[in-house]
Order: structure tokens, then sequence, then C-alpha cells
């Protein structure tokens, strides 16, 4: 699994367990990187028995992968989560710094960092969401709100007021941070799992959100409202060649100026381009850009680039420009090159992320028709009943059972 | 042709079923897309239909909002609180949700017949199969409104009333300000767990809260 998140000038590109953050800063000591490696960080010692929560499942052996990392608002903290159940904080300025390691109760899947920067809210695949304090990095968790089925996705309003949280059961549920219990409203309309949530910069009152049903929303959360819906396999497959195929958003990224949205499918090696109209406040849908290669993310940095991590070894990293109203492949931008040129080194931790399954392939529900079954038999039954009955006609009273 | 009475020892189902496992379940995709008439056909016009009615009647009801579902029984079982309270509030609709294949199944049976045995009764009550734990905001909108648990055995009583009195949108309502309450000296007679209980000599817990304001998002400004 292979992730890309940006907070002004880093550019942070993770892989398996290893993450690599790159300064593209011109006066930053020629692009200096940090990489992390979460197969260094420290081993939970064997005693403490993780499984005491008891949810019945096998504990399967985790690797060291990086599930999710995001940035908090300033860029000063930065965080993430693995497979190994970790929950790893990290100071970003002056150096970058690990401030503290804590463990969660099941892998997570999704984490946000409230604008306030002083807790971490991670969701799980439980359905829970925990708060990490930042302040105090060494705190235990507190658990905030559950959903009865895995969570995918987690964000917060800009004044950090709600906290919206998607799930598998094609829920998305707006709650109040301060009094989590509280459900302000639920945001329904998808039909399969919803796999990403976003609240819009510059639309505080706004939310897109993506689902393994092809399409993206646009929401008013605060009501529940939906005011827009584009289905994107209109968009990826035009002419219906392949009605099975299913399309899953993986990611929906938005610029902080110019109210840019590029919206990923898995597996599919093309980003859409939406963007908002500031009159009519409508999202528009403007071009969508095939790419040389799958990918496996896509993040605007501040002057709203688009950045690509692709399946590739000779151009991992790919950058498009809006360049008189058409998205261009930008290959001479400087900063493009000196992240081409780090990358190039890294290429190995890459490689370990090339065909891994779809992480979106198990969300979908197996469908087995208990009813039918049961309404088959039923009909069975009651027409033995009415043979039998027949049968014995001319000998009984003639009184029905009532 | 006549619904006859449906016999119990067709449906019979054990207890528990695991709410957590994904079962394949009908629900809307949220509450204003679910269509009520084919559980109240009398109160309820199919969704689709376009209403261009010269019947007189018709034009006098398009005045009068849209009934909601205001009783939910969270698993109803074989019915029998429903078929208790049908004829006690007439107008009001009541929504039985169980999560068992037969057991649900027995429900629509049962008020099939009773319809069909009395005219113009019954006609409020209808039966859903459903996880209520995960589908119920697919079917219900927020409201207000009391919640009503009862159970024969202790603990189970005292988990219920531990969680609902420990979350800050709940209160219990105490036992003086039900006397009139026509519903609760009903719960633990008419359903067959509540039958069982008397026979057996047992006893049934009764507790009922009501949802009361958020106090934290009332003292933020």
């Amino acid at each position: 699994m292979a992730l890309l998140g940006i907070h002004k000038e880093l550019l942070v590109w993770s892989s398996g367990s290893k993450f690599i953050a790159i300064n593209t800063e011109e006066n930053s000591e020629g692009g200096k990187s940090f990489v992390f490696d979460c197969n260094t960080a420290s081993k939970k010692s064997q005693e403490n028995d993780d499984n005491k929560g008891g949810d019945g499942g096998t504990e399967e052996k985790g690797s060291d992968k990086i599930l999710a990392f995001t940035f908090s608002s300033s860029g000063q903290y930065f965080s993430l989560t693995d497979d190994n159940k970790r929950l790893i904080l990290f100071r970003t300025k002056p150096i970058w710094e690990c401030l503290s390691i804590r463990y969660v109760v099941r892998r997570c899947t999704a984490l946000t960092i409230t604008q306030s920067e002083d807790q971490i809210l991670v969701a799980d695949k439980s359905g829970d969401v925990y708060s990490f304090s930042v302040v105090e990095p060494q705190r235990p968790a507190e658990l905030k709100l559950g959903h009865l089925s895995m969570l995918l996705g987690v964000t917060l309003s800009h004044d950090d007021k709600y906290v919206i949280t998607a799930d598998r059961d094609e829920k998305i549920r707006v709650s109040i941070l301060k009094s989590p219990y509280n459900i302000e409203s639920f945001c329904l309309g998808h039909t399969e799992f919803v796999s990403a949530v976003v609240v819009i910069p510059d639309h505080p009152k706004q939310l897109l959100s993506g689902s393994g049903d092809g399409t993206l929303r646009l929401w008013e959360y605060k009501s529940g409202r939906e005011l827009q819906c584009w289905d994107l396999r209109e968009l990826n497959d035009p002419e219906q060649k392949d009605n099975e195929k299913k399309f899953a958003v993986s990611r929906i990224a938005c610029s902080l100026k110019g109210g840019h949205v590029a919206v990923l499918c898995d597996s599919f090696p093309a980003v859409h381009l939406f963007q908002i109209d500031t009159e009519t406040q409508r999202l528009e849908f403007k071009e969508t850009v095939r790419l040389a290669h799958c990918s496996w993310d896509v993040a605007f940095d501040e002057s709203a680039g688009l950045w690509v991590l692709q399946q590739s070894e000779v151009s991992t990293a790919t950058l498009y420009k809006l360049r008189e109203g058409h998205w261009q492949c930008a290959i001479e931008d400087p900063k493009l090159k000196t992240t081409v040129n780090i990358l190039c080194n890294h290429w190995d931790m890459f490689q370990v992320s090339l065909d891994a399954e779809s992480r979106y392939h198990n969300l979908y529900k197996s469908v087995f028709d208990n009813m039918a079954a049961y309404l088959l038999k039923k009909e069975e039954r009651i027409q033995q009943q009415g043979k039998r009955m027949k049968r014995q006609l001319p000998e009984s009273s003639g009184a029905k059972s009532i | 042709m006549t619904a006859t009475r449906p016999q119990k020892r067709y449906y019979r189902q054990r207890a528990h079923s695991n709410p957590m496992a994904d079962h394949t379940f009908q629900y809307p995709v949220k509450p204003e897309k679910m269509d009520w008439s084919q559980h109240y056909p009398q109160f309820f016009k199919p969704l689709a239909e376009s209403c261009n009615h010269d019947d007189r009647k018709d034009l006098q009801d398009e005045k009068r909002p849209s009934p909601v579902v205001e009783f939910a029984d969270i698993g109803c079982g074989y019915g029998g609180l429903l078929v208790e309270l049908s004829p006690l509030f007439p107008d009001r609709l009541m929504l039985g949700l169980e999560i068992r294949v037969k057991v649900s199944d027995y429900v629509k049976d049962r008020i099939r017949s009773l319809r069909e045995a009395h005219p113009g009764q019954y006609q409020n009550i209808a039966c859903i199969r459903s996880n209520a734990m995960k589908y119920l905001p697919n079917f219900f909108k927020k409201a207000q409104g009391l919640v009503y648990t009862i159970t024969d055995v202790k603990e189970v009583h005292e988990w219920m009333v531990k969680h609902f009195t420990e979350h800050p949108l709940y209160e219990r309502v105490p036992r003086e300000e039900l006397a009139d309450d026509i519903i609760i000296n009903r719960l633990g007679t008419c359903t067959e767990e509540g039958k069982k209980v008397q026979r057996n000599g047992g006893q049934n817990f009764l507790a009922v809260f009501r949802r009361v304001e958020d106090q934290e998002q009332m003292s933020s400004p």
C-alpha cells in the first residue's frame, strides 16, 4: 500500500513500512529528505495482551505496513498508523522528531488531527473512533464514538465542531465532537461502503464523499442533505463496455486555493478533475486526465499543483498543473525534478506495494438471500398441506381450520 | 384466497441471531425513500403514483400531513405487543422489527390474517425483517420519544438501566409519572416471552427513558 500527503513544501511518500518526507523548498539545504521505517520502531512488549478486548476474531500477525497518515493543519505535526497497531506522532519542524509511539486496540483505517492540533482522531476496523492527545504525547486513548460497522474514513469540520465518520454500511455520520454520543445527522445515499470523506476547504458546510458504488457526492452535512451526485462509472466507462466492473473511490483530494477537486478510483489509471464554481457553489466536472500508469495516490500542493504517486520506477512521481484551462503534465518543474531524483534511490520501497491486492475488493458484501430460501420451503410446505387436505375432504366435516 | 391464521409450530426459530453477521436485508437508502404503502396500504398511496384523483376523499386526504410510524417494537418476536396495542391506538402507526427469518414471516402472516378476519382493523401494524442495530437510521428520521424496556433477566435490566442512565441524552422516567401509561401494564403480559415468564412465576423488570437535551451543547456558545 502506498500513499501521498502534502503540506506546503513537505511531500510525504509512503510505501510498505517506510515513508520519505521531501522538503521541496529551494533553500532547504538542497531538498533534504527524512526517511522513517516502522520496522525500526519499538515493538510492544509480549506481556501486554492485545486480545483482552475479546473481539472474538483470530489476531493475525501484523506487518509494519503504514495504513494511513496525516498532517496537522499547521504542518507542525505528522501522525501515522500501521498494521502492527501503532500510532506514531512526529514533530516536523525544525527537524523531524518522533514524539511518541502508542498502541491502538484494533487496526485503523483513517486518522485526522483537529484544527486546534490538540488531538488525533483514529477510526478503526471495529467501527470505533479514539482520541489521542497531541499536547500530551504519551497520554492513553479515549473512546469517542462507535459505528456498528468498519470505519473507512474520518474527518472534521473546519472549526472542530463536527466529527464526520464513514463506514462500510453505506453510512456517513455527523456527530458533535465535544459530545460525540450526540448525532447531528446522517448523510444517507450511498449504496455501497463509503471510502472517502472530505470537508471542502473554503466551503465549511460542505462535504464530499466517495464510495464503492462508484459515485462522488456533495452534501450539506449538518442537515444530511445530498446536493449533487456524480456517477464516476459514466466517466470511467462511457460506452459501458463492462457492466460488472466496480469502481471504488480511493482518494478525494482538494486544493487549498481555486476550489479544485481530484478524484482517484481504485485500480483505474485516470484522475477526474472537478472545480467548485464560486457563483453557483456547485461542483463542475472539468476533465479526466488519463494516466500513463495505475496510481496509488494523488494530492494537491499549496499552489494547486496535482502530484501523482504512480506505479512506475521511472516516473514514481509526476506533477500536473492547470495551464490554459487544461491539466497538463509539468515535467520541467524543478520541484518535480528534485523529488524524482530523491525517489529513484528508493524504488525498492515502492516495489513492495506493486501487485498488492486491492484493499476495496473485500469491502463489497457477499449476498446470501436466506429469506428466499425460506420462502421456497414454506411454499412447498403449504402445497403439501393443500394436497393432504384435498385427499381428506370427503371424510371431513368440511370445517376449515381458522 | 383467504389467509388462515399461521400456526407457530411452522415458524419456530431459535432465539438468538448474530446481528453482526452480514445477512441480506432489504432497507431503504434513507427514510424519505421508504415505501410504507406495502406495509400500511390503507394509510399510504404507493410512492411512485402521482396524485391526480377526482375522488373527494383523496382530495381531502391530501391536506392532511403524511402519517409517520410512531411506535417501533425492536425485536417484536411473534408480534404479541403489536397485536395488543393496535386497537388501542388505531390511528397511530406501529412497526415491529425482527431479525429472524421465520419469526418475521410469522408476524406478517398473522397481521395479514387478522386484517382479513377483522376488516378495517389491524391496518396500523406491520413487521419488517431487519437488523435494528444497524439500520434504524435508514428507516427513521431523528425524533424525540420514549424508550420502554422490559426483561425478566435482572442483569439485563440492570445493564440497560446503567447504560441509559449514563447516556447524557437520556433520563429515566420515574414510576409515578407513568401511572396513566396504558402501555406498561401490557408489556409484561401480551408477548410470548411475557406469558412464559408469567407461567414460570418469574418477574418482569420495567424501565422507561426519555430523550433530553444535550447539556454540553447548551452550555457552549
